[in-house]
């Protein structure tokens, strides 16, 4: 919708700028023998019709937007719509002064007019050409708050992200059952239990400070891995095994925090957990140019009812991506009647 | 001593992580008159030495590999008292819901652990079994939980036999039992067929007959036979009586 067209209040302020004009242009006739009655009712009514006719340069703006549009294209769509409102006021003007000619009353200003047509048309190209760059100075207005609100909208995204994502990770029960582990602990190897009551508070510290930050490099989301499959270790004792293979130039990467925790647990809690046998988590970073991956793969019971909880972490980790990089990031999830791997790509940046 | 009323009570710790098993097992330790008999890591364990070792008792886990615990209560509900531990809260009421004695939350603490052995004790006196009423619990609230059943499970001593839902031909009542066909084999289970009928995906499995549960899949077609009895004709070449009502199903159906 046109800017002023849609709101009354600034379509009479527009047409009160042009009346203004009118006005001026009608004192001027004054001054050489007219009375204001004869000069306004021969200025004013082709006047606000070129006022609406100048409003079409509205479209002419957003045809042609400063951001995507060349200087030339501009200029020439700017010039050519300039003329054709310019050549269509004079015909209104021609017209409107050719009628009243012939009224006894009047006293007729058009041989003025016609020996003023080159002055007029350069007057009112002028005019066009201000309220175009009117227009476009809006449009930019527009755009910068556009922008601004969609920063906003940014933030607020990602802040809900991470505590959705903080939620997710230190799932509660994941804490009864390392409690339950340090009870047992506690009564046949105090010292094993101690290390675990270390283990797990290093583990919720570092999961609160990193969830706070934009980015960590994959060393932190690495040791911060490390600690919750030692945690889960405890647990499930041999039936959970670790492989992983580590790029090193890929640690001084950052990343979103947390990406790399979901896929370990929903590894654990899916895979390894319904296995009677336990299993080999395998874990994969590598970097590769300005593109680091990510794939954790585990391995499950063929024969397990599939559970309906699954996916939430998963989920999550794919929207945050998707936040925080837009299409430059995926994550591709496979699974197998044996297995499931969980691939994240995303750019390497490096922080300076 | 213990008197001739408290015989020891025998107890089986299921669950699949060990340090889980263990504090169970220290606080037991703690218990006058009770003995540990079993440690079973799963539930195919556990149903075995439900079978071999007939304790009073089952600890039992709710996640664990193969079978879970409501599996197991379905499968051994009738033969032992059961209570449940675990991390989760949100598994209480079925757990009742199925004559669980009691429900102890992880970690769990040895004053819980001991209010559940006297309630458990307090049901044997009084001559009851944990579920009485186990295998029809245990049928209706695995149907009510996530959709309709995956698997049935089967027990047949100390072992279980697992059927996806897709491999029965179908099911037949016969007296307190219902039996499974499936890949040549039967297998019988104490339920009601009508039990059977509400865990299973009534879009797959059709009632074809008071005493027939067909599995869709498996019909080719409908005959009459000579004396206007409607037969089902299963891809096996085996053939199932059909009702009026179960025609009547059946047409609506396909």
């Amino acid at each position: 919708m046109h800017p002023i067209l849609a709101r009354l209040e600034r379509l009479a302020g527009y047409l009160a700028l042009w009346g203004a004009v009118g006005v001026f242009e009608s004192a001027v006739l004054t001054q050489q023998g007219l009375t204001w009655p004869e000069a306004l009712v021969q200025v004013l009514p082709p006047l606000l019709v070129y006022s609406f006719v100048c409003l079409s340069a509205w479209y002419v703006c957003r045809a042609t937007p400063l951001a995507t549009s060349g200087v030339p294209r501009v200029l020439t769509a700017s010039i050519v719509a300039a003329w054709v409102g310019a050549a269509l006021w004079l015909a209104l003007n021609e017209a409107w002064l050719a009628t009243l000619e012939s009224m006894p009353q009047v006293t007729p200003i058009i041989p003025r007019f016609r020996t003023q047509i080159p002055f007029l048309f350069a007057v009112s190209v002028m005019l066009y050409l201000l309220v175009l760059s009117v227009h476009y100075v809006v449009l930019s207005f527009e755009a910068f708050r556009t922008a601004e609100r969609q920063q906003l909208e940014l933030q607020v995204l990602n802040r809900d992200a991470e505590l959705r994502a903080l939620r997710a990770q230190v799932d509660p029960h994941f804490l009864y059952n390392c409690l339950n582990s340090i009870s047992a602990l506690t009564g046949s190897d105090a010292a094993a239990a101690r290390r675990m009551c270390l283990l797990l508070a290093e583990f919720l510290r570092t999961t609160l400070r990193v969830s706070m930050q934009q980015s960590i490099t994959m060393a932190e989301e690495l040791s911060l891995a490390e600690r919750f499959l030692s945690i889960e270790q405890v647990r499930f004792g041999a039936r959970l095994q670790v492989e992983q293979s580590i790029d090193e130039n890929a640690l001084e990467c950052q990343v979103p925090p947390l990406v790399l925790q979901p896929l370990l647990e929903n590894a654990v809690g899916h895979g390894i957990a319904g296995m009677v046998d336990g299993g080999t988590i395998r874990l994969d970073v590598v970097r590769r140019g300005d593109r680091l991956s990510i794939t954790v793969e585990n391995p499950r019971d063929p024969d397990a009812v599939p559970r309906k909880r699954g996916g939430v972490g998963l989920e999550n980790v794919r929207k945050r991506l998707a936040v925080v990089f837009g299409g430059a990031a995926r994550m591709d999830a496979a699974a197998s009647p044996t297995g499931f791997r969980v691939a994240i790509d995303l750019p390497s940046t490096v922080d300076a | 001593m213990p008197e001739a009323s408290s015989l020891p009570l025998r107890v089986a710790v299921v669950d699949d992580e060990p340090l889980a098993r263990a504090v169970l097992c220290e606080f037991l330790s703690a218990e006058p008159n009770v003995e540990v008999v079993a440690q079973c890591a799963n539930g195919f364990e556990a149903v075995k030495a439900v079978s071999e070792l007939t304790p009073d008792l089952l600890l039992l886990d709710v996640q664990m590999p193969k079978l879970d615990g409501f599996e197991v209560l379905d499968l051994v509900g009738r033969d032992v008292a059961v209570v449940f531990t675990t991390a989760y809260d949100q598994y209480a009421l079925r757990a009742f819901e199925v004559h669980a004695v009691d429900y102890l939350l992880k970690p769990v603490s040895a004053e819980r652990l001991s209010e559940a052995l006297a309630r458990v004790r307090e049901r044997l006196d009084r001559g009851e079994r944990s579920a009485s009423a186990g295998t029809r619990a245990g049928a209706m609230a695995a149907a009510g939980r996530e959709g309709y059943a995956h698997r049935v499970l089967v027990r047949d001593g100390p072992r279980v036999h697992v059927i996806p839902v897709d491999k029965i031909d179908y099911v037949q009542a016969q007296d307190d039992y219902v039996c499974f066909r499936s890949e040549g084999k039967d297998y019988l289970k104490e339920q009601t067929l009508g039990e059977v009928e509400t865990s299973l995906d009534p879009a797959a499995f059709v009632r074809i007959h008071r005493s027939y549960l067909l599995n869709l899949a498996r019909l080719v077609r409908v005959d009459q036979d000579e004396r206007e009895n409607r037969v089902a004709v299963l891809t096996d070449g085996r053939r199932l009586p059909v009702s009026r009502a179960g025609y009547t199903r059946l047409n609506s159906l396909l």
